[in-house]
């Protein structure tokens, strides 16, 4: 079906060439500088792998990476849910469901780092309003981020309500992609509600649902502000995500090779998981990853 | 589906029950902040134990908040991050739904390994590459210009995988009609494969909306004259180790959110159905 | 296998870049990329703009950024062995860090011989290895707070401002539980935050080392018996007496708190002062920082420096600028924008019979000549009070204090390895 071989490679020119220079390349240069190690006057050595046997040695590192799979594991399928279910709630014509869209998606207008300050604020066991309603009602204060067994709920909380209404967006423009006359279709032939999702909505929606868990994956796990403006990892290092340690080696440990080591554990680590995911919800006809 | 059915009057009722529940809970802690920064500086917040009506109610409306706001350097950082933003919409839209296409309507060689790169692209933390991004930057002599703070972000993996998800759940057979029409590739994708994908476009347009108008490290990195000075900048500094300016920081966020939305609001018309989709397949 | 840093990010971003490393220059008037903290436009600009006057064809262009970003694109920019910034505004006890790295110039040639106009504790924190490497623009202080109307209703006598006659945190504490209405949510007090400069003056006040002589060890001294009663005592404020209110981990907060009349007093910077001006219900008085019972008065000390980095293109300016930073004039006109405790004699000495005659800083310009104690002096600063801090919010938390103290002590011990 080519008409020459040169086409693709000149709509890609454009997007590849600015990913190269601008991601790719200095992606590749965090990878090669995981393996050196920087004297405090800031000259390089080549180390090989001891930045990494230093982590694997490194209890801090286990349990930060215990952290990070355990948050992921939780908030991934969360957010992927919860955004479809509210996405099957606007799918409507009509202005009020115009408005309870405007509604759900306007926490995605708040960056990250401002949705923690603001809920460090609103959850304050001192000041915030959302403790006096829960006394107001009988359940008590609760400390939320400062409590050692709430503080990850927290989190995966704040970046639900963050991220939920975004990721709704992507799986109702894939909604409004179904063509109308296969749910007719299916309709006339009598299936049920639950007949019609399963067996003619879910199917279909296999190419957004992927397109929502793979970058919601990448995000969450590089999820990192709300972990250093409200908790610093903690309590107790309940919260000490991957990027909070690859954050403090570098910036704070001045170790460089070290947080790259880190980092580059952790593109690993998303790669692998987005490999699976791919597999999971890959559609009969695709060849591809 | 749902579009078609929900005339149930029950079914209904609980659709709106659910969302109104739900938006409820997702609006609360903005509201909570949209009001508090109408407050006397003074009475931004009230004690947990005398929660009330007026904990989310001022006793005295006042804009002193945003008056002190328009009167500083704020008015300057919304247009730098407006420009900031909407350019690079611009480009990255027509950049990378280019790319997302050519992952979909073509076969070629090599296609696995760079769709893995594009994918790639955006699962190493900013914060690692952010030294020899630097680097190249001030190497190029672009550090403190809007060059810094759009170029780099234009091309986006994140954007061209989701073009290439809708563009691949197009029927091949499709292009191959204008094909045969003897339509070139850049008609079939500009006139062809583009009117199809509004809700998509209209997303990918939020997301790098979105993704600029966030954006905080690397302006600070990499243009931070004051001239530069984008939106989460000047809302950062209202927080101060020292002393925080509550009132600040609350208006300056209300108002970031508010015009965030505006994108939201130009593009919603689009999440309908096209007008094809009842044809495809 | 060794090459700089520089040579390698290049050679791998591309020769073309290697040619328009110098390509700066060319313009009749200089600009210098100066750092600084996001401060309100207001209380920076005129500073700069006074140089500008006073230099003619060198322009500041001062980049105002928020703290914890301030810090990071320095981190950025050095490491990167960059030619900016050119001059920059530097943490006082983060000066060892950034000298042992070589991110800072030796100031002995710039101020050397003016020594003696700076009162002498405000020049401890910018020296590393006996050299000047930042020069302050003033210091800090720490003060006790209290809410005139609380002390009244619950019938207690206001304390002295005399320093001589300060209380002492036995009586304190007896003070706040009187202070304390749990059903108001009323505390009697708290710290304005809960990092090492507001808290180490606990240990220190009990003659408690912080940390070794070597500055690089933390066993035995974060984790010791001393620090360890200490911060027990710190923790049943909070959790046995409930005297304080847990979580306050930002002086935004208490300075809320107390300002509401939430929070009976407080113990805080003379930066409160401007921040209390906005209620104006609040009657408050000022009097010095409490001690141990048989222990003696320490107080915290240490503000902001400013530093040149040794790789600017622009020498000659970078210095002229910081030379002026040192002058009386500057450091009046800084006074009058941010009112930090000034670190030359002679602002102290003009202004003794104006501004100073307030008893407030009668009683700062007390501590600084005999209780002010600067943090540790190590270049392994940023670790030992990330790690302390952290072991302290925790400890505010409700954590256990020893095995907390010894988890830090371990860690700190650990980074502190590569500056040995």
């Amino acid at each position: 079906m080519l008409s020459s071989r040169l086409t693709p490679f000149l709509f890609l020119a454009p997007a590849l060439i600015g990913l190269v220079v601008f991601r790719l390349a200095p992606i590749g240069i965090a990878v090669a500088g995981s393996m050196t190690g920087t004297s405090l006057m800031g000259d390089l050595s080549f180390v090989g792998l001891e930045n990494f046997a230093y982590l694997f040695t490194d209890a801090e590192f286990w349990s930060s990476l215990q952290v990070t799979l355990l948050f992921n594991l939780i908030i991934n399928p969360l957010q992927l849910a919860v955004a479809f279910a509210l996405a099957l709630l606007v799918f409507q014509q009509g202005r009020a469901i115009w408005f309870y869209r405007l509604l759900l998606v306007l926490p995605m207008a708040v960056s990250t780092g401002l949705s923690a300050v603001l809920f460090g604020l609103f959850l304050d066991g001192n000041l915030g309003p959302f403790n006096g309603f829960l006394e107001w009602i009988g359940i008590g204060a609760q400390a939320f981020h400062r409590n050692q067994d709430q503080a990850l709920g927290t989190l995966i909380g704040i970046a639900t309500w963050k991220g939920a209404g975004y990721w709704m967006l992507f799986l109702l423009a894939g909604l409004y992609s179904i063509p109308s006359s296969v749910q007719e279709a299916a309709l006339i032939d009598g299936a049920t509600p639950w007949q019609r999702f399963r067996l003619v909505t879910l199917p279909l929606m296999r190419k957004p649902m992927a397109f929502v868990l793979v970058a919601d994956t990448a995000i969450n796990f590089l999820f990192f502000a709300p972990v250093y403006i409200l908790t610093s990892g903690g309590p107790s290092g309940s919260t000490s995500v991957l990027m909070y340690q690859a954050y403090l080696s570098a910036f704070t440990f001045s170790d460089l090779g070290r947080s790259l080591a880190i980092s580059t554990i952790l593109l690993m680590i998303i790669l692998i998981i987005v490999a699976l995911e791919l597999r999971l919800l890959r559609s009969p006809e695709d060849h591809a990853a | 589906m749902t579009e078609t059915i929900a005339r149930n009057p029950l079914a209904v009722a609980l659709r709106y029950g659910a969302l109104s529940i739900l938006a409820f809970a997702v609006v609360c802690p903005l509201a909570w902040l949209a009001l508090a920064s109408l407050r006397p500086q003074a009475e931004i917040f009230q004690p947990v134990s005398e929660f009330g009506w007026r904990t989310f109610v001022p006793s005295r409306l006042t804009l002193d908040n945003y008056r002190a706001l328009m009167s500083g350097d704020f008015p300057l950082a919304l247009r730098n991050s407006s420009i900031v933003a909407v350019t690079t919409v611009v480009f990255g839209l027509v950049v990378n739904a280019l790319a997302g296409f050519a992952f979909a309507a073509f076969d070629f060689r090599g296609k696995n390994l760079l769709f893995l790169l594009v994918i790639v692209s955006f699962m190493m933390p900013f914060e690692a590459i952010v030294m020899p991004l630097y680097v190249l930057i001030s190497g190029l002599g672009w550090t403190n210009s809007y060059k810094a703070l759009i170029i780099p972000e234009v091309a986006n993996g994140m954007i061209i995988f989701l073009f290439r998800q809708f563009f691949a759940s197009i029927p091949k057979d499709f292009y191959e009609a204008a094909r045969v029409d003897g339509a070139s590739w850049l008609y079939i994708w500009a006139f062809i494969a583009m009117p199809l994908s509004w809700p998509t476009i209209a997303t990918s347009s939020l997301m790098l909306f979105l993704s600029q108008w966030d954006s905080f490290f690397w302006p600070v990195v990499a243009a931070s004259d004051p001239d530069y000075a984008v939106v989460q900048v000047a809302i950062a500094r209202n927080i101060n180790f020292e002393q925080n300016d509550w009132g600040g920081l609350f208006a300056s966020t209300n108002l970031a959110i508010l015009i965030g939305m505006i994108p939201f609001l130009l593009m919603q018309r689009f999440y309908v159905r096209s007008l094809i989709s009842g044809g495809i397949k | 296998m060794k090459l700089g840093r520089r040579h390698f990010l290049a050679g791998v971003a591309g020769a073309a870049i290697m040619g328009s490393a110098g390509r700066l220059q060319a313009q009749t008037s200089v600009s210098l990329s100066v750092p600084w903290m996001g401060w309100p436009e207001e209380q920076v600009r005129p500073l700069m703009a006074s140089f500008e006057a006073s230099t003619p064809g060198v322009k500041i262009a001062e980049e105002r950024l928020p703290i914890a970003e301030l810090f990071r694109t320095l981190e950025v920019r050095l490491s990167a062995r960059s030619a900016t910034p050119d001059v920059y505004l530097v943490d006082g006890p983060l000066t060892a860090s950034y000298a042992a790295r070589g991110h800072l110039l030796d100031l002995g040639n710039l101020v050397g011989g003016e020594r003696d106009r700076y009162v002498a504790s405000t020049l401890v924190q910018g020296t590393f290895k006996d050299k000047l490497f930042a020069l302050p623009l003033g210091t800090s202080s720490q003060l006790l707070f209290y809410n005139k109307k609380l002390f009244a209703e619950a019938g207690l006598p206001e304390p002295s401002a005399d320093p001589e006659k300060r209380m002492t945190w036995e009586g304190l504490l007896d003070i706040a539980k009187k202070l304390t209405k749990p059903e108001t949510s009323q505390f009697g007090f708290a710290f304005e935050n809960s990092n090492p400069y507001q808290l180490l003056p606990l240990p220190q006040s009990r003659g408690v080392k912080v940390i070794g002589d070597d500055g690089l060890t933390a066993t035995g001294y974060v984790d010791g018996d001393g620090m360890v009663d200490v911060m027990t005592w710190y923790k049943d404020l909070f959790h046995t007496h409930k005297v304080s209110p847990i979580g306050t981990f930002q002086t935004g907060v208490t300075q809320e708190m107390f300002g509401s009349g939430k929070l009976a007093m407080v113990l805080g910077g003379t930066w409160n002062l401007g921040g209390f001006a906005k209620f104006k219900d609040l009657d408050f008085g000022v009097v010095a920082h409490p001690f141990f019972k048989g222990g003696k008065p320490v107080t915290p000390t240490g503000s902001w420096h400013v530093g040149i980095n040794p790789r600017t293109a622009h020498m000659e300016q970078a210095q002229a600028f910081v030379k002026w930073m040192s002058t009386r004039d500057a450091m009046n006109l800084w006074f009058d924008l941010r009112q930090y405790p000034p670190s030359i004699k002679q602002i102290w000495d003009e202004r003794a019979s104006t501004t100073f005659v307030d008893p407030v800083w009668k009683i700062v310009q007390y501590e600084l000549a005999n209780t002010a104690t600067p943090r540790p002096i190590t270049p392994g600063y940023r670790e030992y009070e990330e790690f302390l801090r952290t072991a302290m919010q925790d400890i505010q938390t409700g954590g256990d204090v020893k095995a907390l103290l010894t988890k830090a002590a371990t860690s700190i011990d650990r980074e502190m390895r590569k500056y040995r």
